[in-house]
């Protein structure tokens, strides 16, 4: 059971506004990410460690959460780096969805879930039953179940991790 | 997606890892999926070191000294591996281009790319893909990548296309259609019929390219002897016809008939504020742009030579014109397209990604209005937040510089 505060995209969330251009090129770290994720995104988050000051635990967005392009995984390893533990949304732009699978980071689909929610609302997201609760205001919301593969990924500390053990104990030739 | 991975079918939704025929990386973010990959215990070994495509077309030239370092950081990693198939200044292009026109992606094989246009491999029924750095490593030391089987949702184009009407007002007309509201996303899109068929490689690249703005897996278009004559002097590998199976299994199918699309126009901020472009006639601009992955091609810059031919930019607009490749720089050197714009009153600019992801190469400034060629028009995509951004055709960007305001091409006089 994961408790914390949300905060609430009201608009389109981009990817290459939760992370600036001057820092795509940055190494892919959660530490160093998380300094500047979200800088694009909302002026109150526009300074060092502006978003993760806030201490959310979970983001809740509608449509096309960190769409607009963008390879980069510093989205993902930024939002780890902020202490965000879930993304709900309505959907997700792929290519940052797959980039969230590969590093074990839940981006959780649960529809209109964001027209039900303000920010700054205590959440309650019980990962085994995929039921997230609003604790303040008493709702409740349910979720798309996570794929097995999504959750071997995510108890093995994420892709590169599952494929490195997969390599050293010589099962690779088995992916399939 | 079977056949790539081994098996007689899938089904959508299905987890699977396909074998993958080429992995493509570039100057921004290469360097981090060698070391990612170096990471990994396979003591240095490439899967194929002829299937690792390395480009250089978001960093070049280098604008600032940082960019200049970092470049010379990629060049050392590629030249480390001895990568045959590096396109550094020089031979660049951008990445999507040179893998399409270099015959690095097959009809029926999948190609992956660490930059979200890599969708525009399926111009020759390729499924083209782009991931981040962790898939690009783990793939350069497998050849695999995991999967999603996709559901597939069908437009099927029928009718004539008019005159001056491209691939690209296709494209933003689906995308009014269609919004960023989901119906498309992890979907992969499958464009069929006549006005396909009749769409040259250019067009069939513009519109596979932009399905990921419309936020869905891939476009694909099936091989015709089209694609067998654009792959035949440059194809790395045999390949075979592949199409849809008779008894294919739909998501949704769309029909949209081209004869009733004219040029059309994106408006600033949203890409699916989509309209035709009679609604915004007269809106005055200051900035032009052709170029991209999107709109960077030879047919692209025929069709605005034979707009501008004789006739000069107006002088409150700057346009900036950049070939996708220097094989489009080359081709349209010799056939005079060049001459003809910079005469105009063009700018031309050596292949790279340029101001398209607001890099360099004429970013916008604040107040600026760009009419632009490209893909992307959210705020603060080419640069300053405080620019709009048009997205629009080639010939629409041709016809409006000259007047200073956003003209129909229909009713230009050539």
């Amino acid at each position: 059971m994961i408790k914390g505060k949300a905060w609430v995209a009201k608009t389109y969330v981009m990817s290459f506004e939760m992370i600036i251009q001057q820092y795509w090129t940055s190494p892919i770290d959660p530490v160093e990410n998380a300094r500047w994720v979200m800088a694009g995104v909302d002026e109150a988050f526009n300074k060092e460690n502006g978003f993760k000051d806030f201490g959310y635990t979970f983001i809740v967005a509608g449509h096309n959460f960190a769409g607009g392009g963008k390879s980069i995984e510093h989205c993902i390893t930024g939002l780890m780096g902020a202490g965000i533990k879930a993304v709900f949304a309505t959907s997700f732009a792929r290519l940052q969805f797959r980039n969230a699978i590969n590093y074990g980071m839940p981006f959780i689909t649960a529809r209109d879930m964001n027209l039900g929610c303000d920010t700054g609302d205590e959440l309650e997201y019980d990962p085994e039953s995929g039921i997230i609760r609003n604790l303040t205001k008493a709702t409740q919301f349910e979720s798309v179940p996570v794929a097995p593969f999504v959750a071997e990924v995510a108890a093995e500390g994420g892709l590169m991790s599952f494929i490195r053990k997969k390599i050293a104990d010589g099962s690779i030739a088995d992916l399939h | 997606m079977a056949f790539n991975s081994g098996r007689d079918s899938v089904v959508p939704g299905q987890l699977v890892w396909v074998d993958v025929h080429t992995v493509m990386t570039m100057d921004y973010l290469g360097k981090q999926c060698f070391k990612a990959f170096e990471s990994l215990g396979t003591d240095k070994q490439l899967f194929d070191k002829e299937r690792v495509i390395c480009v250089s077309d978001h960093l070049v030239p280098p604008p600032t000294e940082q960019w200049a370092t970092m470049l010379n950081e990629w060049r050392a990693i590629v030249k480390s591996y001895d990568i045959p198939n590096f396109y550094d200044l020089g031979r660049q292009g951008i990445a999507h281009q040179v893998m399409v026109e270099q015959g690095h992606v097959l009809p029926g094989k999948v190609s992956i790319g660490t930059d979200s246009h890599a969708n525009t491999y399926g111009a020759v029924g390729a499924v083209g893909n782009a991931i981040g750095v962790t898939d690009a490593a783990i793939a350069m030391a497998t050849g695999k990548c995991w999967f999603r089987v996709p559901e597939t949702v069908k437009f099927y184009i029928k009718g004539t296309w008019q005159p001056w009407v491209m691939a690209k007002d296709l494209s933003l007309h689906i995308m009014g259609m269609m919004h960023w509201n989901g119906h498309l996303i992890y979907k992969s899109l499958e464009y069929c019929g006549p006005a396909i068929e009749a769409l040259d490689m250019a067009g069939r690249m513009t519109l596979c390219n932009m399905t990921v703005d419309l936020g869905a897996k891939n476009g694909i278009i099936a091989p015709d002897e089209k694609t067998a004559a654009y792959l035949q002097p440059a194809a790395k590998g045999q390949w075979d016809f592949i199409a849809s199976d008779d008894d294919a299994r739909y998501d949704a199918v769309y029909e949209v008939d081209v004869t009733n699309v004219g040029p059309t126009v994106s408006r600033p901020d949203k890409l699916d504020d989509v309209v035709p472009v009679e609604q915004v006639v007269g809106t005055k601009f200051n900035k032009a742009f052709v170029g991209t992955c999107t709109n960077g091609r030879t047919e692209d810059f025929a069709i605005m030579a034979a707009i501008l031919k004789d006739k000069q930019i107006h002088r409150d607009v700057n346009m900036i014109c950049i070939p996708a490749s220097t094989q489009v720089y080359l081709e349209c050197l010799q056939k005079g397209y060049i001459e003809t714009l910079v005469k105009a009153g063009a700018a031309f600019e050596t292949s790279s990604c340029g101001p398209c992801a607001g890099i360099h190469t004429g970013v916008a400034g604040d107040g600026d209005i760009v009419l632009s060629a490209g893909n992307r028009n959210m705020k603060g995509r080419m640069g300053s937040k405080k620019a709009q951004i048009y997205l629009t055709s080639p010939a629409v960007v041709a016809a409006s510089a000259v007047r200073g305001e956003i003209t129909d091409p229909r009713t230009f006089d050539v």
